[in-house]
């Protein structure tokens, strides 16, 4: 296989993940603060609805989502520096040697 | 001490400013987004990236010992340099890095003085590349591995370079516009609040990988030089001050900051929101991180690029300053032509002179350029408190002269 082939099979998985994590975690990042909003009513939205009391725990639930998210890029990080590296092959993340 | 060992240290001043300019150079790639949006005062957002790439500079452990093999022939594929270059204590071997490291430099502060995020990489890679086709021919460059793996120019260096920024693009662009489909409905002042937030956090993370990234190669050079010279012999590891050193040598330049980048890339390029930042960082940090992971080298600055470019794409209604990005464009794709023509021509300049003279006439011909471009800068500085004047606005401080007054 030519190195054309090498590269474009690697970007559509470098998109498939980008799109995941980096497009995906930042949409749950925006639910959150919708919730939150949802949660303190009020001036919070342009509807000057009444505050719902779910929507703060709904938000922060998303948030927590998303931290787990940053979570384990930070972890990716370190452990590919000690010649480690995240396994999804339990589907829960796991660190295994590179 | 030899002379060899007066290369070698030029070599390794060499290596640690060409570490710098990565630094000052990449700090736009984290933290323009952040600057642009106020999310973070601009001498706080420059602090925290010097920190966090101090930090990931200390996390690569791994040995980048092999990072000019894919680009150069000059080592065996342990790691260690060809025998043919270290026959005379190293020092055809270490004329090569220095006019290479010396054309990266030269090119990464032009870059700069004109405002354009140009790779460090591929200034690096464009330096090497020349003076190795200077001092051992064309052959001497792997411009297309052997077949079996993503190697070569072409494969490590030109593909992902076409590749990344628009994956990084579309990925921003996407983004964006989730961010403002979920969002609309929702005040304004709320939802900038909350993305302030989310930016830092993954300004920060883009912070933390470039420093593993980009330390590293500096890291993997300088180890190069000083086994050529027969002064470090492990290929498993790195000697302790030079890591040290690079972590240093890059937290310091990306404290530093290069304003003029950070400016192009904040408020050049688009009008960037709070919620087009979150939605830009976040698709850099996970582009980055997923390729590193998948071994699929790529630049950060082609990342961030794409990035912004692609919040501004995403966001309804935003505008998006085609020309500049046009400009970018260009001075991505003579970069490494560029470096490779200085890291030429210094080689040769080294190679006429000869020997020691040679080194020392290089490296002060990098000193006269440095600071010739850091005098031209000064005439139009841009530093933490200009950085975030509008970009349309006419320089109310500059007039111009009218014709017919030059002599």
């Amino acid at each position: 296989m030519s190195n054309l082939g090498f590269a474009l099979e690697g970007a559509w998985k470098v998109l498939a993940a980008g799109l995941v994590l980096g497009a995906g975690l930042p949409a749950l990042f925006a639910l959150g603060i919708r919730s939150l909003a949802w949660g303190a009513g009020g001036d919070a939205e342009v509807s000057h609805a009444r505050p719902n009391p779910a929507g703060k725990v709904i938000g922060y639930l998303l948030f927590a989502i998303v931290i787990f998210g940053v979570l384990l890029g930070i972890t990716f990080i370190v452990a590919s520096g000690f010649g480690k590296t995240i396994s999804f092959e339990h589907i829960f993340p796991t660190i295994v040697d590179k | 001490m030899t002379e060899s060992t007066v290369i070698l240290a030029l070599v390794v001043v060499t290596a640690l400013g060409f570490d710098f300019t990565n630094g000052f150079h990449d700090t736009a790639n984290a933290m323009a987004t952040s600057i642009a949006t106020k999310a973070l005062r601009p001498k706080v957002a420059v602090a925290l990236s010097g920190i966090l790439n101090l930090i990931g500079a200390f996390l690569s452990v791994e040995v980048a010992l092999t990072v000019s093999n894919a680009v150069v022939k000059i080592q065996n594929s342990d790691g260690t340099p060809k025998d043919s270059l270290t026959a005379d204590g190293g020092s055809a071997l270490l004329l090569i890095i220095l006019a290479g490291l010396i054309g990266g430099i030269i090119w990464n502060l032009l870059t700069w003085l004109l405002g354009l995020p140009s790779s460090s990489s591929h200034a690096l890679f464009g330096g090497l590349i020349g003076a190795t086709i200077a001092g051992l021919g064309w052959a001497g460059v792997n411009w297309n591995g052997d077949g079996s793996k993503l190697d070569g120019v072409v494969g490590k260096v030109l593909l992902p370079a076409v590749l990344s920024p628009v994956i990084a693009g579309v990925v921003a662009a996407v983004g964006t516009w989730l961010i403002y489909r979920i969002t609309v409905g929702v005040a304004k002042r709320f939802t900038d609040n909350g993305f302030r937030w989310g930016q830092i956090g993954s300004a920060s993370l883009v912070s933390l990988a470039h420093g593993t990234n980009d330390a590293q190669k500096t890291m993997g050079i300088i180890t190069l030089a000083l086994i050529a010279t027969g002064d470090w012999t492990d290929t498993k590891n790195i000697p302790f001050w030079v890591k040290a050193s690079c972590a240093l040598a890059i937290a310091l330049g990306t404290y530093l900051g290069g304003w003029r980048i950070i400016r192009t890339l904040g408020k050049g390029l688009v009008e960037i929101a709070p919620p087009q930042g979150l939605a830009a960082e976040s698709s850099s940090a996970a582009v980055i991180l997923a390729s590193s992971h998948l071994g699929f080298a790529l630049s950060t600055t082609h990342v961030a690029t794409g990035s912004i470019l692609g919040s501004g794409v995403g966001k309804p209604g935003a505008q998006v300053r085609w020309r500049v990005a046009g400009r970018m464009v260009a001075a991505w794709l003579i970069t490494l032509p560029s470096a490779a023509i200085v890291g030429a021509l210094m080689w040769y300049l080294a190679d006429l002179v000869g020997g020691l003279g040679g080194a020392i006439v290089v490296f002060v011909v990098l000193l006269a350029a440095a600071a010739f471009m850091y005098l031209r800068s000064r005439r139009k500085p841009i530093d933490h408190n200009n950085v975030n004047d509008e970009w349309d606005a006419p320089a109310a401080d500059a007039p111009r002269e009218p014709a017919g007054t030059a002599v």
